[in-house]
């Protein structure tokens, strides 16, 4: 990234406060296995770079390119410094940003069983694994969709403050789904892996016993019912919960959808959640999928604690949300590549465990419902979310009874997240992806816990 | 004029790699190219946060050996030599792949000229503009009543080439613009917050109007003020263009894919010819449209562009195709093979759009033909029931199974709206609401892939919170 270095060099970069430059090369490969077929094998190959700069103390512009040539550089500096400077009569706020470590680093993080080694005639194994477990459940597998993918990339930060950051990671991921039918009856079910890290992500799950897993599920559900309709006490499971953590709990943790009003805005230090609940956000989780040592302003990317016993004790921050707050930045500046600019964004964000197994949490219900699995779902800024569970199964008097099949939960995070009374003592590491502006891959380390909430069923109570 | 240099230099490569493909053992290769540049102005909690630029340019490759086996990879390093590589890539990937049954690649028919998809303005936009643009949307909405915030938006222009080349003679280029607006926002009152509201203005000329959004934005953040309960009761439901635009559309897009028919998955896969829904739904996919936001003289592979009836009065009477399940089904390929599909594909978030995947079927403008009662004589029919704005929530895919919290919504009583929803949600099956569309409305809105007006759907199950 010689072309980067160069381009801090010109003197344009003077007219600025401060200039990130970002590089990264990206080599992602992905194959889809659809009912039997490749459907999809690809190579994509990326690089390009993107300058940021803070003009007049107020005012940051962005640009990026995918040609990295002298001449294209050069422009994309001119058009960051262009671009900051046209709102700069819109912008009355000072960001005083608080001076960070200057970093010179090459990271790279360790893997056990390398890509590198993997040749293309072994990727397509791996979702076509996955689609023989899951074809073996029986007739009733209607569609089996696997997907594998890589991604490696290696990222380049250079500041005019003088940090130099090289940070080279891969990621691994397999996504598995399938809809069951019977008759006119269909039932979805769905589950993924991911880690950063190597072909390591297969030694506890094989593809071919998570294609089974899917598919016995999506079989099974064909049988159940829709589950009732109205408040209940669940027991959600570290899966769903990862969802409704992220979606409905961690967005409003984050500085940007803090300060735009409602959710946790203004209630610092005070009690937002039950007692049983803390909540940390940390890029330096091993193996996460938002396992990153520093995000894309240069910061350390350490642990955060958000909540503590049920107390907000921090947003998530980069390094403007923070000068404006007066706080020290957090590491949550993440772009998901060169092109776009980074945003607050969860790395892998967790809930502490607590003392309940499984059991003993079912067991405290007179009447309720256990879900578990999820297929996302969407939340507001005021933490109100509906989200979707893949089966549930009913508690009577501290047992479990019959299973029903998915649908959707819905309510106000902070309230439901009041009304947890049982943490479970197993927190367990999920790969989870966001859509927030822009695309990311992140983390989640979540146990079992139990609340009240409003299930959306097609069926009476 | 360096655009004009880069792209000229970038379909040169591309040609040349394709000539280096066809002296292979091969049945098919494409090529697949863009230049895009895109000015971007982002709105955050009442502030124009930051203008962004992105210049990006790429090329995919497909192609397909012996036994219809097919392969992909793209890249964006713009030189000859990293395009020659790509092209090899997508070869030997291709080697190792397995049979997409009936893989076809469309011939090379000149495609129709479409009116109205390039806008000189936009291409020549001036971020000092678009900044000041984004900023009129704000005092727009939040001068419409103080209890407005405007909570984040986007005023974006994009100019962009695209090209498609195969080795069936497809050689085809367009220019085209896009200028979208998006504002966001909720209300503050008594301590809450109200659900966010957004509205959005989707052109392919300059002339976005701030104070329009703004206004628009503003006023449905002002009839969600005061919201009431809602309880439990089976009734009518309006659903506005917004929530016919995301659910609805969602499950009838699923159901009308080619390769959903041939692969059996799609609801609809043995109904051709049958009574899908009321009579009063008439649906089209039309890539024609003169200055439509998803308009294009070709499709994603090079297919020249249709105008394709899907439902017509209530009957099936076609699907949305690519060459492959146009030649899979014997039926007319309607060139819906779409580069920049819209909906949620974790693959697609990933990978990113455009040069770096595949195509896959998806409409252009999917447009349900408007009927005649404007909004206020559709509410004037329901007896008790709810106008749904915006609900949130994803349909169970296949199933067509829809359960939405209403997050934009109004109770209906005696033929007039009383009061804003609070919480509640709707639930059932899509399938069994299409055919129980008893009106439509006169108030088509455009949405990225779809033009469509508010449905009346009756005997719909409401449950309060």
């Amino acid at each position: 990234m010689k072309i980067l270095e160069d381009c801090l060099q010109s003197e344009m970069v003077n007219q600025a406060d401060l200039v990130q430059l970002r590089g990264q090369r990206r080599r992602l490969v992905a194959c889809t296995i659809k009912n039997g077929v490749v459907n999809d094998f690809s190579s994509i190959s990326l690089s390009g770079g993107s300058v940021r700069a803070l003009v007049a103390g107020r005012s940051w512009g962005f640009s990026s390119t995918n040609l990295l040539d002298a001449r294209n550089v050069e422009q994309m500096l001119r058009h960051a410094i262009k671009l900051a400077k046209a709102s700069l009569k819109l912008k009355h706020e000072e960001i005083a940003l608080e001076p960070v470590p200057v970093v010179k680093r090459d990271e790279t993080t360790p893997t056990r069983k390398p890509l590198r080694d993997v040749p293309m005639e072994e990727i397509v194994e791996i979702p076509r694994e996955a689609y023989r477990g899951a074809k073996e459940v029986g007739a009733n597998v209607a569609d089996i969709k696997a997907t594998f993918m890589t991604i490696e990339d290696d990222k380049f930060f250079l500041s005019s403050e003088g940090s130099r950051i090289h940070q080279s990671s891969t990621r691994v991921l397999l996504f598995v789904d399938v809809l069951a039918k019977r008759n006119a009856r269909f039932c979805p079910a769905s589950e993924n892996l991911g880690h950063t890290g190597g072909m390591e992500l297969f030694d506890k799950t094989s593809p071919h016993s998570l294609g089974k897993t899917v598919a016995e599920k999506a079989v099974r559900l064909l049988d159940a019912k829709a589950p009732p309709a109205g408040k209940f006490h669940i027991v959600v499971d570290p899966t769903l919960c990862a969802t409704m953590l992220h979606e409905a709990i961690g967005h409003p943790l984050e500085a940007d959808l803090a300060m735009s009003g409602g959710g946790f805005g203004n209630q610092m230090g005070q009690p937002v959640s039950s007692e049983l609940i803390t909540i940390y956000d940390s890029g330096h989780t091993s193996n996460g999928l938002g396992f990153f040592l520093f995000d894309d302003e240069g910061v350390e990317c350490k642990r955060t604690n958000l909540i503590e016993k049920g107390v907000l004790t921090s947003f998530m921050h980069d390094r403007t949300s923070a000068a404006l707050a007066n706080v020290s930045p957090t590491g949550n500046a993440h772009a998901w590549d060169y092109s776009v600019e980074p945003l607050i964004r969860q790395t892998n964000i967790g809930i502490e465990a607590g003392d309940y197994s499984l059991e003993e949490m079912i067991e405290g219900v007179e009447e309720g419902l256990l879900l578990e699995g999820t297929f996302g779902g969407q939340a507001d800024v005021n933490a109100d979310f509906t989200f979707g569970f893949q089966n549930a199964k009913r508690i009577q008097k501290g047992k479990l009874a019959e299973e029903f099949q998915g649908a959707n939960v819905a309510g106000n995070a902070i309230e439901v997240f009041k009304t947890i009374d049982a943490v479970g003592r197993e927190a367990i590491l999920r790969p989870g992806a966001c859509g927030k502006y822009q695309f990311a891959l992140q983390g989640r380390i979540v146990p079992a816990i139990r609340c009240e909430m409003m299930v959306g069923g097609a069926g009476g109570r | 004029m360096k655009l004009k240099a880069d792209w000229s230099f970038l379909r040169d490569a591309v040609r040349k790699a394709i000539r280096r493909l066809e002296e292979k053992d091969l049945t098919h290769a494409e090529a697949f190219f863009t230049y895009a540049k895109t000015t971007e102005v982002t709105i955050r909690n009442s502030q124009v946060l930051t203008q962004n630029r992105v210049d990006d340019s790429g090329v995919g490759f497909r192609v397909a050996v012996a036994g219809n086996k097919v392969g992909f990879a793209c890249t964006n390093v713009m030189s000859q030599e990293a395009i020659l590589e790509a092209g090899e890539k997508a070869f030997s990937i291709a080697k190792v792949s397995s049979e997409v049954p009936h893989f076809m690649l469309p011939q090379g028919s000149s495609p129709p000229k479409v009116k109205g998809l390039f806008d000189p303005a936009v291409a020549a936009i001036e971020v000092e503009e678009a900044v000041d643009r984004a900023n009129r949307a704000i005092t727009a909405a939040e001068g419409f009543c103080k209890r407005v915030i405007a909570k984040d938006g986007r005023f974006l222009y994009e100019s962009e080439w695209r090209g498609i080349m195969n080795t069936s003679g497809v050689d085809f280029e367009e220019r085209g613009t896009r200028a979208l607006a998006y504002l966001g926002g909720s209300g503050k009152q008594n301590g809450e917050v109200t659900s966010s509201c957004y509205d959005l203005m989707l052109k392919r000329s300059a002339d976005l109007e701030p104070e329009k959004l703004g206004e628009n934005v503003g006023k449905k953040i002002v009839d969600l003020l005061n919201p009431k309960p809602l309880k439990s009761f089976q009734g009518s439901v309006i659903f506005g263009p917004e929530a016919v635009s995301y659910q609805l559309f969602d499950v009838l897009t699923d159901a009308l894919k080619g390769d959903a028919v041939f692969a059996g998955s799609s609801a609809w896969a043995n109904k051709l010819g049958q009574t899908v829904a009321s009579e009063n739904l008439t649906v089209i996919d039309d890539a024609l449209l003169e200055g439509g936001f998803a308009s294009r003289s070709f499709d994603g592979e090079g297919s020249p562009s249709h105008k394709t009836a899907l439902i017509t009065k209530g009957k099936l009477v076609g699907f949305l195709h690519d060459a492959t399940s146009a030649n899979a089904l014997k039926m007319r390929n309607s060139g819906n093979a779409s580069r920049f599909p819209g909906g949620f594909d974790m693959i697609r978030s990933i990978v990113g759009q455009g040069y770096r995947t595949r195509p896959e079927i998806y409409p252009s403008n999917l447009t349900i033909q408007p009927g005649d009662k404007t909004r206020d004589e559709l509410v004037s029919e329901v007896e008790e029931g709810v106008l749904v704005e915006s609900m949130a929530g994803f349909p169970q895919a296949g199933s067509g199974v829809i359960s939405a919290q209403l997050s934009q919504a109004f109770f209906i009583q005696n033929g007039e709206i009383q009061n804003p929803v609070r919480g509640g949600m709707v639930s059932g099956v899509a399938f069994d609401w299409f055919k129980k569309i008893s009106q439509i409305g006169n108030d088509s809105k455009r949405f990225p892939h779809a033009i469509v007006p508010s449905l009346l759907v009756e005997d719909v199950k409401i449950i309060g919170a």
